[in-house]
């Protein structure tokens, strides 16, 4: 694991605080932060794992800490091979935290237990401790320190197993080989020792700055002709404070090469670095960099002999604000530490605030150059005592989540105009045709206003002031008209509306109804006057299925407690209604009578206005005796049709009036749903 | 690397923490839970598991300190021992054969060598408290076969028997029975108002006994709690009622010194009552499941309470909640299934009610759980709660639907799905679209198309009022925001069949829909139905396409026991199979897919190719139980068996959950490999940390061990020594019938024992005796009485070791020497 540095106020002390992932699968991440105080994070579900105030955190804060190497749990078992009972899943446990301080000190923490394990003082260090590893297998512990040696601990008796001038400056880092033979120092030089005999194997020279992070990068050599003695050919990687480049080298045989094989050049001072070991000569070394300038650079390179030029990074990720309204520009946030998944194809980040660091896992794309991701920190301050303890996440419920209920557009299928199939000029032609109407109906519409205000004196305000208000959307005018109660008032309003309005009224009674349910109240009154007086009309539009669809839904879903039921009542109800009505208009005279003579369409497209009723009848999902009905009323409607012509002839107004009903009562079938809602 | 071995079915975690009372270690530091055949032993601190405790073969169904060691545990289990162990270390020290059925463990510190178990003898359901008689042998494993029956005829949950002082109290149904040990005689009360009311609720639940005085406490269905006292006396015996719970009372707990008594039980409040009175209460409510049990930790600073939904939590005598280990939550039903986050490749089912949990598999624990329904949650028996009943991940974990419902009476049904979205900004669900009644009746099956190349989002939902719906992200902007929000786009039906499953093709362009016993197949442009399967083998139960070289089959499997496979390229059935299917799981990485069928024995596992009929790998009996869920979860690390049997664990890991909740899964590592540690264990000694306490204390103890450590090393140099003296091996050697009376081997015997004469310690003695035999004449012969007693206690072990070594001259000298003054040491 790559290790941070220490303390701020040094000018060539590494940037950063002291952080790391635990071994294996980066379950937890433990930060040590300049208030003494170490926390560990679970890296899963960003919850503060535990915290830990050393007794002297004060005088010495942690300038590293190290993760022991991941054991296994003590599983004495004397009947061994008697027993078949089954492991638990994870028996590895990551357990022991070394922690170097300030004040030279090593303080072993164990997170399991929550509380100091040891700590290593006799014979340490005297000055600031840079930089501890463990040894991969023997339980041995490694630290380099300002006062110039490296100390070399056995953690199983505390105690120093041998200590040894590093450097004639401080030493800032280690790195042990990947067959635990040999040990890589950085001081003044990078040298390479051997562990058994404390000897120097080799001299790397080329940092002017103290080197903050060693890291060895492959475990194969590149060539694997010659014997493998454990570490030559062997690549490694160091970074130092202050420079902008990592330098690799290679360990090799002959001892005459001392500069640096490659180098990597990043944005700013590395902070923390990460790497996946390669394993074979194929398998390219990927390594993130998190840089000061809260920037993680990613390469990918198969490490193979020399290379002049400074490699770029294949992928830079950056981390920022989202910025609170249009002015504000983004601010980058810091990041922490980065760190590859155990399956190379994801990075968990760490940024934020030490004190409250948010670690995520981002899945790597290759195509990619350049990753910004927008995170907003702001409510991380948040207390989360709670959560700690319940672990119990409450996802955000705003008010800006669209609700759905039954009827709403939106809850079922919206019901679209019957598929064009063959005649898709036509109908296209149709649609032009309706447009052009609009001009048609505001010239009725004044012709309208004129009859009406000059026939029918006392309700004249109503229906004028209704259908001006649909054509403007006028809310005031049609909530003056509409907000009526007077049942008898609504009716005579309806009556004498024109027709062209009454698509837009329905339209607008839909709208209302999916409302508060107080209007939906009112708003059936009108619905139900509506679709009593205008079903002949409404039977006739072509288009009638997709413009009412919405309607039609939401009366679906209004009526579902006794459907059977409301159906009957409906069907009823406009029976009776029809018959008074017919029985009524014998004696009156039509207003709208005049409104048929503009009947002048041929008939035959009048047949494909049915057909396509027809088909998008079938939408309707009804009934079988829904259907039967409908044939009927095509039939009825064609006979209309041809009394209709016959009408212009005859204008015989009172035969006119009881074909109309008996229309009405036939073809209203197929809106005998909408009427159902009436009774509500 | 990894060792061929036969695939082996392995528990993975998420076992029941709290079948019995969890034990505090005697500093508290320690909880231990049974989990399964295991004991757990967790830090009270972090809440970390520090050693799991294996050896049973069976369920552990108790725990217990030994009372005379604090630092083993005993445990017992349905295989018939009782194990012993060091939990420190967690290793185990010694095996009690018992030979019955243990239910339970108690352990007193007044009985020397015996510890009392619950066994169930003769029939079914008539347990026996006994006390069994633990040999003292240095064998691991020993035969404890000496039973003798305490109390008869009791209730076979521990809950219902307490220890207190000298008496041991068992409850069932309406009365108490008390055993008093020095008596040897039990007695028994019976509640009267139990007789004559039909409902008055008065069974006993639970016992307690006061660690002090003689007084014991009962729990009782109706939530009363009772104290008797007096009850030494059969006549005279009293009881007060303490009355808060309205539901029963749990479970029951004293404090170590007896002054409070705590009680829990549905409402899921820790109730403390103060000096055993009713207005001296205080609570610690919200939770979150039913208190199963209570304990105590014998420092008394901590406390701890078990609950339902698996968890336990520690809180601190001040009543504050200070650390909870939750397992997997296994208090209501999984309806959900199994389900994989893919952005944090947690296992996902049913949590608390109305919650989801996301578990953790690589680490083994909850990471958190997801409040879906956002409803206070009221405990209480028979209220009909809202369910959430499906839950589905779309679009590489960027949206969640979850459905929920809610039904009181048949006509009834409460609806509702949610549309969360993954908000990156937060990282975390926001919820986008909330559609109330999205279908007139239960939605059988949910799923989103998850194909790489559809630009919107798609969920289809099936129901069983016979349509199913398509669902689609559309844009929902207005002037005042920009938004996206779901909206149905689409309405399916075939001929009012009830929908039963749904799923969409791997490329996302077909979407099969199934109607009770016929498929159908949808094009997902343009919703127009292609073709429709039927077998007429019973209703469709799981539907799934094939995937990658096997997408042009489809799967099905039927309630009536048949699997068939379907070309999608030429409408036909492939080929058809009789297997009674319970869970079929495509993998989502490879061709396979696992089908676990259920027959009379148990559960067997199939693994097969939908291309070819025969199947991969077959595990017979993985499971007794019914298996009801399983899924693929693909490794991180891909494995690489080359065995062609284990090839499909390859890249994806296989787990399943049987009826009664336990989360398995597949493992090819022995046993014994995955025991036996592969690095060397890092055991680093605790060495103590300097604290100011210690500066203060630390000083005086450091002198005290130094003494200590002198003579204990003094004794280390002379232990080769006596392994050498021919006396002993001599001595041991001969056999006893050949050797002489003891009385005469005595003396040359610890003759032989005692050290050879150190010249230099003499040489000092004498030196001393002869610049203080000057002084010898002035002094009086009671004082000389007092410096000899001072010398023989100071040099005791010097004087006795010269003492019988010294030669004639030197005595001499010493019987002068022993009338010289020493008054001057005194003085000193």
């Amino acid at each position: 694991m790559a290790a941070g540095g220490g303390g701020v106020a040094d000018p060539l002390s590494p940037a950063g605080v002291p952080c790391a992932f635990s071994p294996l699968n980066q379950a937890y991440f433990a930060l040590a932060s300049a208030d003494g105080q170490l926390r560990v994070w679970e890296t899963a579900n960003n919850r503060l794992h535990q915290e830990y105030v050393p007794s002297a955190h004060l005088s010495g804060t942690c300038t590293c800490l190290a993760w022991a190497p991941a054991r296994l749990q003590a599983k004495e078992s004397p009947q061994r091979k008697k027993r078949k009972s089954e492991a638990i899943g994870t028996s590895n446990q990551i357990d022991l935290l070394a922690l170097g301080t300030a004040v030279g000190s090593i303080l072993l923490y164990s997170t399991v237990k929550g509380e100091l394990h040891s700590k290593l003082i006799s014979g340490g260090h005297e000055n600031k401790v840079n930089c501890i590893q463990w040894h991969q297998d023997n339980g041995c512990l490694y630290s380099c320190s300002d006062d110039k040696h490296i100390v070399e601990w056995n953690t199983q008796t505390c105690k120093v197993k041998c200590k040894w001038k590093g450097d004639n400056s401080s030493v800032s880092s280690l790195c042990i080989s990947p067959d635990g033979k040999m040990l890589l120092s950085a001081g003044r030089t990078i040298k390479l020792w051997v562990l058994e005999t404390k000897e120097i194997y080799r001299h790397f020279t080329g940092h002017a700055t103290p080197v903050s992070s060693l890291l060895f990068t492959t475990v194969r050599p590149p060539s694997e002709s010659q014997p493998f003695d454990g570490v030559t050919g062997l690549y490694f990687l160091s970074g130092a404070v202050h420079d902008r480049l990592l330098n690799v080298w290679q360990v090799r045989s002959e001892n005459k090469e001392k500069n640096a094989v490659m180098s990597f050049t990043v944005t700013d001072e590395p902070v923390y670095i990460d790497l996946t070991l390669s394993e074979n000569k194929e398998e390219p070394v990927k390594l993130a960099v998190v840089c000061k300038d809260a920037q993680v650079h990613l390469f990918e390179h198969i490490l193979n002999g020399y290379c002049k030029k400074p490699l770029t990074s294949n992928c830079t990720i950056q981390i920022v604000t989202p910025g609170k309204g249009k002015k504000s520009t983004p601010k980058p946030i810091p990041i922490l530490a980065a760190g590859f998944c155990s399956d190379k194809m994801s990075l968990l980040l760490v940024y934020g605030s030490w004190f409250q660091p948010t670690i995520e896992r981002v899945a790597l794309s290759s195509k990619e150059p350049h990753m910004c991701l927008v995170r907003d920190i702001s409510n991380c301050w948040a207390p989360k005592v709670e959560t700690a303890i319940t672990k119990v996440r409450t996802p955000v419920m705003n008010c800006e989540a669209k609700v759905l209920v039954p009827g709403v557009p939106g809850h079922h299928a919206a019901i679209k105009p019957a598929p064009p199939q063959t005649e898709e000029g036509e109908s296209k032609r149709k649609l032009g045709e309706n447009e052009i109407s609009i001009e048609e109906r505001l010239g009725a519409l004044d012709i309208d206003t004129k009859k009406e205000k000059d026939d029918l004196p006392q309700t004249n305000s109503f229906p004028v002031l209704l259908t001006q208000g649909l054509e403007s959307n006028d809310f005031e005018m049609l909530n003056k008209v509409l907000q009526t109660r007077n049942l008898n008032l609504i009716k005579r309003t309806v009556l004498r509306m024109p027709l062209h309005a009454v698509i837009p009224l329905l339209q607008e009674l839909t709208k209302r109804l999916q409302g508060h349910p107080n209007s939906a109240l009112l708003m059936v009154q009108w619905l139900k006057c509506v679709l009593t007086v205008h079903a002949s009309y409404l039977s006739t539009l072509p288009d009638l299925v997709p413009q009412l669809g919405t309607l039609y839904q939401l009366m679906e879903s209004r009526v579902k407690t006794f459907q059977k039921l409301s159906h009957l009542h409906g069907k009823l109800i406009l029976l009776i209604t029809q018959v008074t009505a017919s029985e009524k208009s014998k004696g009156m005279t039509c207003p709208e009578q005049k409104a048929k003579l503009v009947y002048e369409e041929e008939s035959s497209e009048e047949e494909s206005d049915d057909e396509i009723e027809k088909d998008s009848d079938d939408n309707w999902d009804e009934d079988d005796e829904d259907k039967e009905s409908e044939k009927d009323e095509d039939v009825d409607e064609e006979n209309e049709e041809e009394e209709e012509d016959t009408e212009e002839k005859d204008e015989e107004n009172g035969e006119d009036r009881d074909v109309a009903s008996e229309k009405e009562l036939n073809g209203d079938s197929d809106l005998d749903p909408e009427n159902e809602s009436e009774e509500e | 690397m990894v060792a061929e071995e036969s695939v082996r079915v392995v528990r993975c975690g998420g076992s029941e923490l709290n079948f019995r009372r969890a034990v505090f270690s005697a500093d508290s530091k320690y909880i231990f839970c049974v989990s399964g055949d295991f004991v757990k032993v967790h830090s009270t601190a972090t809440e970390e598991c520090v050693h799991i405790l294996q050896g049973h073969r069976n369920l552990v169904t108790g725990i217990q300190l030994n009372p005379h060691n604090h630092l083993q545990l005993y445990s017992c289990s349905f295989d018939g021992t009782i194990k012993l162990w060091d939990y420190v270390d967690g290793i185990l020290i010694k095996t009690f054969v018992v030979g019955h059925k243990l239910h339970a463990l108690f352990t007193v510190t007044c009985a020397e060598d015996s510890v009392f178990v619950i066994i169930n003898k003769g029939k079914q359901d008539i347990f026996q408290l006994v006390s069994v008689k633990l040999p003292k042998s240095s064998s691991q494993e020993i035969e404890a076969k000496e039973l003798s029956c305490v109390l008869d005829y009791i209730n076979q949950s521990p809950k219902c028997i307490a220890f207190g002082n000298e008496v041991c109290a068992a409850v069932r149904d309406f009365y108490l029975s008390v055993y008093f040990f020095k008596k040897k005689t039990t007695s028994r009360f019976t509640l009267s108002s139990s007789r004559n009311k039909k409902h008055a609720k008065n069974n006993f639940t639970c016992v307690a006994c006061h660690p002090k005085e003689d007084c014991i406490a009962t729990g009782h269905k109706d939530g009363k709690i009772r104290l008797w006292r007096n009850f030494d006396d059969d006549k005279k015996y009293t009881y007060t009622c303490l009355h808060w719970h309205h539901d029963m009372v749990m479970d029951l707990a004293f404090s170590v010194t007896g002054t409070s008594l705590l009680s829990g039980g549905r409402e899921s409040v820790l109730v403390e009552w103060r000096d055993a009175t009713e207005k001296n209460k205080e609570f610690l409510p919200r939770l979150g499941a039913t208190i199963e049990h209570i304990s105590v930790s014998p420092a008394g600073d901590l406390f701890c309470t078990s609950h339902s939904d698996n968890k336990i939590i520690v809180i601190h005598r001040n009543l504050e909640a200070s650390a909870v280990i939750q397992g997997l939550v296994k208090d209501s039903n999984i309806f959900t299934g199994l389900m994989v986050d893919p952005r944090t490749k947690a296992l996902v089912l049913n949590g608390k009610p109305g919650h989801l949990q996301f578990y953790s598999l690589q680490h083994d624990k909850q990471l958190y759980n997801l409040d879906i329904i956002q409803q206070e949650y009221i405990n209480d028996y028979g209220l009909i709660q809202i369910e959430l009943t499906k839950a589905a991940f779309g679009c590489y974990g960027n949206w969640l639907a979850t459905v929920e419902q809610r039904q009181e009476k048949e006509t009834e049904l409460e609806l509702q799905m949610k549309l969360w979205m993954y908000n990156k900004k937060t990282q975390g669900f926001v919820l986008n679209t909330k559609v109330n009644m999205p279908h007139e009746d239960h939605i059988t099956a949910l799923c989103f198309c998850n194909a790489e190349k559809s630009e919107t989002p798609t969920l289809v939902t099936a129901s069983k009022d016979g349509h199913f719906k398509v669902w689609i992200l559309t844009d929902d902007s207005d002037i005042y925001k920009k938004a996206v929000a779901w909206t149905c786009d689409f309405v399916g039906s075939y001929h009012k069949y009830q929908a039963t499953n749904c799923c969409f093709s791997e490329d996302g362009s077909l979407l099969a829909v199934s109607f009770e016993e016929i498929v159908t197949i949808w094009d997902s442009e343009t919703w127009e139905l292609k073709c429709t399967f039927c077998q007429r083998a019973g209703k469709i139960r799981h539907l799934c396409f094939g995937r990658l070289t096997c997408s042009k089959y489809l799967l099905g499997a039927t309630e009536n026991g048949i699997l068939c496979c379907w070309n999608l390229l030429s409408c036909a059935l492939e080929w058809s199979t009789k297997l009674n299917v319970r869970v079929m799981e495509p993998d989502p990485n490879s061709e396979n897919i696992a089908a676990v069928s259920q027959s009379s024995v148990g559960s067997d596992l199939f693994v097969f190719k939908p291309s070819e009929p025969r199947p991969l790998y077959i595990q017979k009996n993985i499971s007794r139980e019914e298996v009801q869920w399983g899924v693929f979860v693909p490794r991180d690390v891909p494995e690489s068996f080359t065995s062609e049997a284990y090839q499909w664990l390859n890249r994806s890991q296989f787990y399943f959950l049987t009826k009664s909740q336990s989360l398995l899964t597949f493992s090819t590592k022995s046993p014994e490999e995955k025991l036996t540690p592969t690095s060397k264990q890092l055991l680093a000694e605790e060495s103590l940390p300097t604290t100011p306490f210690y500066f203060i204390l630390g000083k005086h103890r450091e002198k005290q061990d130094e003494k200590i450590n002198k003579a204990f090393e003094s004794e280390l140099v002379q232990l080769p020594l006596t392994e050498n003296i021919p006396a002993i091996s001599e001595l041991l050697h001969t056999p006893a019938h050949v050797l002489p009376s003891a009385s005469l081997l005595c003396s040359k015997f610890v003759n032989s024992l005692l050290l050879s004469k150190e010249t230099k310690s003499d040489e000092e003695t004498l030196e001393d005796t002869d610049t203080e035999e000057e002084k010898e004449s002035d002094d009086s012969d009671e004082e000389n009485d007092f410096t000899e007693k001072i010398l023989d206690t100071n040099n005791t072990d010097l004087g006795e070791d010269l003492l019988y070594q010294l030669s004639k001259s030197e005595e001499k000298e010493l019987r002068k020497f022993r009338k010289v003054d020493y008054s001057w040491i005194t003085a000193l």
